[in-house]
């Protein structure tokens, strides 16, 4: 079921939860909506879902105009960021009860309920109270109750916020298996960007109330069409600072992050103060070129994460974690070709050199 | 040091107790010791209040008791009337917490009405009720006569005394049961609600599935406390009937049967006994019922 959502709005009062925004999601994508903390994802979902009314705009099921339909008729699945089962209910009640309401016959609705349990591995816990289930099983007790009826829709409020990350990491895969498997259009509502980037067909992020950016992760972490966006995705987190472009490069309080000569040919930038933002993998380590010396180091696993001054501001560096760098080492080191990204005063990305 | 603290830890316990100490001694004055004496007086025949003598020890009150068809009806009476009012009472103050709850306009102004009969004396609301049920002049029969139903005497014939008594104890529960199913449905999720409304449950399947299970600690509480009030109904005859148990007895019940015995016939032992008779009544109800709720609390 492809959505389409059209200028749609939420206003409390004065304040606009969500901003006008448009959306479409193709049938059996899975878009993660992601923000930070009140940037409307809630609001949004539950605008789709109909228990919010929007305050103007449209919502889209397919070709049906479902802006007004109560959420009982619009066949969607809601997992709730606590989950709100039916504490009184076993496991295999909760699942059935969605099937019993529509008034499919009790053992079609117990056949079709054991299934989509087995679906989200739930076989012999079907007789437990929620009480007894652990965070992750409530979750895909949760899913199970919202996919049994086969909903045209899958929403999905920060399932995973309550687990732990081992689990995180598992029941995500978990929901795009499931996802994958009935083929449902699903979003997918998280703060956590790693969590969004990684099962999202595409992301959109949003900021007090309005849409940034609707993409592929990939292309989206690699091109942000903005500072918020830029600063949103990626962990350790993207190096920003105010920086000065003139006629010989770019530059960085006296250091040359990028001279003329290497910058394209067309990226004609006025010469001016600007915002600009280099993420931490962008760096590479050099054998020659002016000395920096690491302040602290950090062991991460994988990589080392590595921070140092450029004069007054603090920056991070990726680097692999056989390099032989502690506290006090000096390195070399330069931007990589393209991945300096530069930002106009609206917070736009202009270019990358 | 360790010794020190155990001293210390001994101190604090006894200040605990002496903090009780006015309670519980008023506790043993005022309910303890009555209930005591009054059970060794249920068994003392021809007792006198006034010296304490008594003929023997042995059975006659209950015997006295049960051969007495007074209390046989206020056995029956009270009987009914538990039947009906605790079952009624629970249901309609159900259905009237739920629709208060659930209704957003004029919340504060049904907090005042449900309240009211709570706060007031029951004295004066049974003159207002005696009004109502008034033969003549009585808005209930104003109200029947609307639908046909010719006027019912409701207060001063034997065949409607107890059904009288029973609307009006109805009635006069419905604020405090409301009030505390009240408190039970603010304190439900809304979440699971708005799950239901996902699931597409009908409005009553969500009532009987979602709310009544939810209440079910609240409901057993009030089952319990209502069982029991009943059982003692004493206040709401005495004043709707003007101090009387209604026309020739027949609204009486097993707590106006002992005040009865006890201030006016002076017949302290046959008084206990049925007061002992009521406690084992209540004490067995009460067991059997938490019985009932714990295990359906464990299935
Ligand atoms: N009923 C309401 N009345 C007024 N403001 C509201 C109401 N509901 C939500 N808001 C506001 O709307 C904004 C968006 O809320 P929303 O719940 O959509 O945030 P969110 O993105 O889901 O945040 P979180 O990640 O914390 O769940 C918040 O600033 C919130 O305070
Ligand atoms: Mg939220």
């Amino acid at each position: 079921m492809k959505i389409t959502i059209e200028h749609l709005t939420k206003q409390y009062g004065d304040f606009k939860a969500v901003d006008d925004l448009n959306l479409e999601i193709g049938d059996g994508e899975l878009v993660g909506l992601l923000g930070p903390s009140g940037c409307g994802k809630s609001t949004t979902l539950f605008m789709l879902s109909g228990l919010t009314e929007p305050s103007a705009g449209r919502i889209l099921f397919g070709d049906n105009d479902v802006t007004t339909i109560p959420p009982e008729d619009r066949e969607i699945g809601l997992v709730f960021q606590n989950y709100a089962l039916y504490p009184h209910m076993t496991v295999l009640e909760n699942i059935m009860f969605p099937l019993i309401n529509r008034k499919v016959p009790k053992q079609e609705a117990r056949d079709r309920a054991e299934k989509m349990a087995a679906v989200v591995h739930l076989e012999g816990l079907l007789n437990r109270k929620p009480k007894a289930l652990s965070g992750g099983q409530q979750q895909r007790v949760a899913i199970a109750r919202a996919l049994v009826k086969r909903p045209k829709v899958l929403l999905l409020d920060e399932p995973l916020s309550n687990l732990d990350a081992k689990l995180r990491v598992e029941t995500r895969e978990e929901i795009r298996r499931i996802q994958q498997e009935v083929q449902i259009t699903t979003i997918f509502v998280t703060h956590d960007q790693e969590e969004a980037m990684s099962i999202s067909d595409r992301i959109a992020v949003m900021d007090r109330g309005v849409l940034q950016q609707y993409e592929k992760p990939q292309e989206m972490y690699l091109n942000p069409v903005n500072e918020f966006v830029a600063n949103f995705l990626g962990m350790p987190q993207i190096n920003m600072f105010e920086g000065e472009i003139t006629a010989d490069g770019v530059w960085l309080n006296g250091h040359l992050l990028r001279s003329r000569q290497e910058m394209a040919a067309g990226q004609n930038l006025a010469p001016g103060k600007y915002r600009m933002g280099i993420r931490p993998e962008n760096f590479e380590l050099t054998a020659d070129g002016p000395q920096q010396t690491a302040s602290h180091v950090r062991m991460t696993g994988r990589d080392l994460l590595v921070f140092f001054k450029l004069d007054e501001t603090e920056m991070r560096l990726l680097a692999h974690s056989d390099r032989q760098l502690e506290r006090g080492s000096k390195f070399s080191a330069r931007v990589r070709p393209g991945q300096l990204t530069i930002f106009g005063a609206d917070g736009k990305t202009l270019a990358k050199v | 040091m360790q010794h020190n603290q155990t001293v210390a830890r001994r101190l604090r316990g006894c200040k605990g107790y002496l903090y009780l100490a006015p309670s519980l001694i008023i506790l043993l004055v005022f309910t303890v010791y009555p209930l005591i004496k009054a059970f060794a007086m249920s068994f003392c025949e021809d007792y006198s209040i006034i010296d304490g003598s008594f003929k023997g020890i042995n059975l006659q009150n209950y015997q006295d008791l049960f051969a007495d068809e007074v209390f046989l009806k206020a056995l029956s009476n009270t009987t009914i009337y538990v039947v009906f009012v605790v079952p009624l009472s629970i249901l309609l103050s159900l259905v009237l917490a739920v629709l208060i709850h659930n209704s957003l306009r004029g919340k504060a102004l049904f907090q005042t009405l449900y309240f009211l009969p709570y706060v007031t004396s029951v004295i004066a609301i049974g003159i207002v009720w005696s009004w109502i049920f008034n033969s003549n002049y009585g808005l209930l029969n104003y109200f029947l006569s609307l639908f046909g139903i010719p006027a019912i005497p409701w207060l001063n014939d034997p065949h409607y005394a107890l059904a009288a008594l029973i609307i009006f104890s109805i009635w006069k529960s419905l604020a405090f049961n409301i009030l505390i199913f009240l408190s039970g449905l603010a304190s439900i999720s809304q979440e699971i609600y708005q799950a239901a409304r996902i699931d597409s449950t009908p409005r009553l399947r969500v009532f009987f599935k979602i709310t009544v299970p939810q209440l079910r600690p609240i409901i057993v509480y009030a089952v319990l406390m209502g069982l029991i009030n009943a059982f003692k109904v004493y206040n709401e005859v005495f004043s709707l009937f003007q101090s009387k148990a209604g026309p020739a007895n027949s609204a009486i019940t097993v707590v106006y049967y002992i005040y009865d015995k006890f201030y006016n016939s002076g017949d302290y032992g046959v008084a206990s006994a049925a007061a002992v008779v009521l406690f084992v009544i209540i004490l067995v109800l009460t067991m059997v019922q938490k019985s009932i709720a714990k295990e359906k609390e464990e299935a």
